[in-house]
């Protein structure tokens, strides 16, 4: 045991931080293009304040078009976008942008959900009392959306994690890549065995967090 | 203060348009609590709506103030509809945020400060009675004081005009009468202008000065709540008035008791309802009145009493007690065997 510690702590230290970077720097910018996609499409849709047909059903596309690319395809889908974009194609570098486009639509998707639950009367008498479309959004939507937003943000999370299993095979490493290429090409079933208990805690200790935090907001 | 001119709204359907209101009229004087009584679907909701512009009319017209708002840009129309504060039947507070902030988060984006804020919530927590529970959420609240919390909000941007959308239709009888208690205070202290919409009979009589009776989208009768209650003249206004006081007696029963006479209702409004007219009727003219059914309603602005008598005697002696009681300011009017 002690020996198997001391030959694998090192690799599969750095595989964690490899994950916690994909993981970290992907969702932050899945966010950023998921959450405005999201309101923009619950904006559009007919009914609601920015009702416009063309950008609703044009989004919808985009998102439904992205999401049916299975993320071993995407990767090597959008190689001359992300070389143009990071300038190179492997490394946790190359697969953040792959990552990224896998992410943000569904995140959108989700937030897109959330908002659709917020009650309809809250934003009437919002609008009833003169408040501008914009402060509804963040200040009535968002908020009243919170604890939905958060479960749905750890899902998001989740499927990144087991998203970043394939960044191996741009050489992004990672705990997927380490059980992958030790576990099952090298057959070192140990470190297969280390690192598949490794994500399970992780995915755990990100669902526990994600219900918590969601439960604290959520006032009914 | 508010004036509604040939307001019609149509919907789009799959079966072509759907007119929800159709070619309706109504001025809410300054001060007064004008109420809408009508059944489900009636339009009432649709109605509200118009009023702050929630819903675009198709056409007619409507004047706050004598400012025509259909013409508004979004930008004045806003600061307009900062005056006219809204009710719901659900209540609609933000189940997030506490007591004090559903109050204060209106507040805040309309732009007043800070210390602003905190007076204005704690003076209107107190007018609601609800100082006390400013940290609690929403879930933690009755029916009763979530809508006493979405009075506080609507009342925190001091509005001229509060609309009323079936503000006491999710509530049991006693919390109505607390919640009609409330609004009638905000109106005479307050002097704030109401216009509700419901379909509870009740409402109209505690509360309103006049009322509009609503069916299939079109104003069908309209009268002060006193003229209302003494003399309803459609079916469905009966039918209202039915709801709240024992109007209906069996058409079978009625049959019978005519018997040998007549079945007549009497409505006398304020000081006569404590005049003995019965037993004078009786001395007089040698009829023996019988009654049916009687109750005496507290309305708004008065007193409106309900008797349903059976006049046994001969139709002379009858129908000079008729006249009689005619005389004395009390509307006579027979009931059929239906």
């Amino acid at each position: 045991m002690e020996a198997f510690i001391q030959d694998w702590l090192p690799i599969i230290g750095q595989s964690v931080i490899e994950t916690f970077q994909m993981v970290i720097i992907s969702l932050f910018f899945a966010i950023l293009i998921g959450v405005p996609l999201g309101i923009l499409i619950v904006l559009t849709r007919p009914g609601q304040a920015m009702a416009n047909k063309v950008v609703y059903q044009l989004l919808n596309l985009f998102i439904n078009i992205v999401r049916s690319i299975p993320f071993i395809i995407l990767l090597f889908f959008i190689l001359p976008f992300t070389k143009f974009l990071v300038g190179t194609t492997i490394g946790v570098q190359g697969v953040i942008v792959p990552l990224v486009i896998y992410t943000a639509p569904y995140i959108a998707r989700l937030l897109e959900t959330s908002l659709l639950e917020v009650d309809s009367g809250v934003i009437e008498a919002y609008k009833a009392m003169g408040i501008k479309t914009r402060q509804i959004i963040w200040n009535v939507m968002l908020r009243e959306a919170r604890p939905s937003i958060i479960l749905g943000l750890t899902i998001a999370t989740v499927s990144l994690i087991g998203a970043t299993a394939m960044a191996g095979l741009v050489g992004a490493g990672g705990l997927g890549d380490l059980a992958y290429r030790f576990g099952h090409l090298r057959y070192e079933v140990d470190v297969m065995y280390a690192t598949v208990f490794i994500l399970i805690v992780l995915v755990q200790g990100i669902q526990s967090l994600g219900n918590r935090l969601a439960a604290r907001l959520k006032k009914d | 203060m508010i004036k509604l001119e040939g307001i019609t709204k149509t919907f789009p359907s799959k079966n072509g348009n759907v007119t929800a209101v159709n070619n309706v009229n109504l001025h809410v004087k300054k001060g007064e609590i004008h109420g809408v009584i009508g059944y489900s679907g009636a339009g009432k909701s649709t109605l509200i709506r118009l009023v702050n512009l929630l819903e675009k009319p198709t056409s007619g017209s409507v004047s706050i103030k004598g400012t025509e708002l259909t013409s508004l840009t979004p930008e004045k129309l806003r600061q307009t509809r900062q005056k006219m504060g809204m009710i719901f039947q659900h209540f609609n507070l933000m189940k997030t945020a506490t007591v004090y902030d559903n109050i204060a988060t209106p507040l805040k984006l309309l732009g007043y400060d800070k210390h602003e804020v905190k007076k204005r919530v704690e003076k209107y927590l107190k007018i609601v009675d609800l100082f006390e529970k400013q940290k609690s959420y929403p879930s933690e609240l009755s029916g009763g004081q979530k809508q006493r919390v979405a009075i506080a909000r609507a009342l925190s941007q001091e509005p001229e005009i509060l609309l009323s959308d079936e503000a006491t239709s999710a509530l049991d009888p006693e919390t109505t009468n607390s919640i009609l208690d409330l609004l009638l205070k905000i109106n005479e202290e307050l002097g704030i202008t109401i216009l509700l919409i419901t379909h509870e009979m009740n409402v109209i009589q505690k509360i309103c000065d006049y009322v509009y009776v609503l069916e299939n989208g079109e104003i069908i009768e309209e009268s002060s709540s006193i003229e209302l209650f003494t003399n309803p003249r459609k079916q469905t206004t009966k039918k209202f008035l039915d709801t709240i006081s024992q109007r209906k007696l069996s058409a079978s029963l009625i049959s019978q008791l005519k018997l040998n006479g007549t079945v007549t209702r009497l409505t006398f409004i304020g000081e006569n309802t404590g005049q003995p007219l019965l037993a004078q009727v009786s001395q007089k003219f040698g009829v023996e009145p019988n009654i049916l059914t009687a109750n005496i309603m507290e309305l708004k602005n008065g007193i409106v009493g309900n008797l349903v008598i059976h006049l046994v005697g001969e139709a002379e002696q009858i129908n000079a007690s008729l006249q009689f009681l005619n005389n004395q300011g009390v509307t006579t009017v027979e009931v059929e065997g239906e």
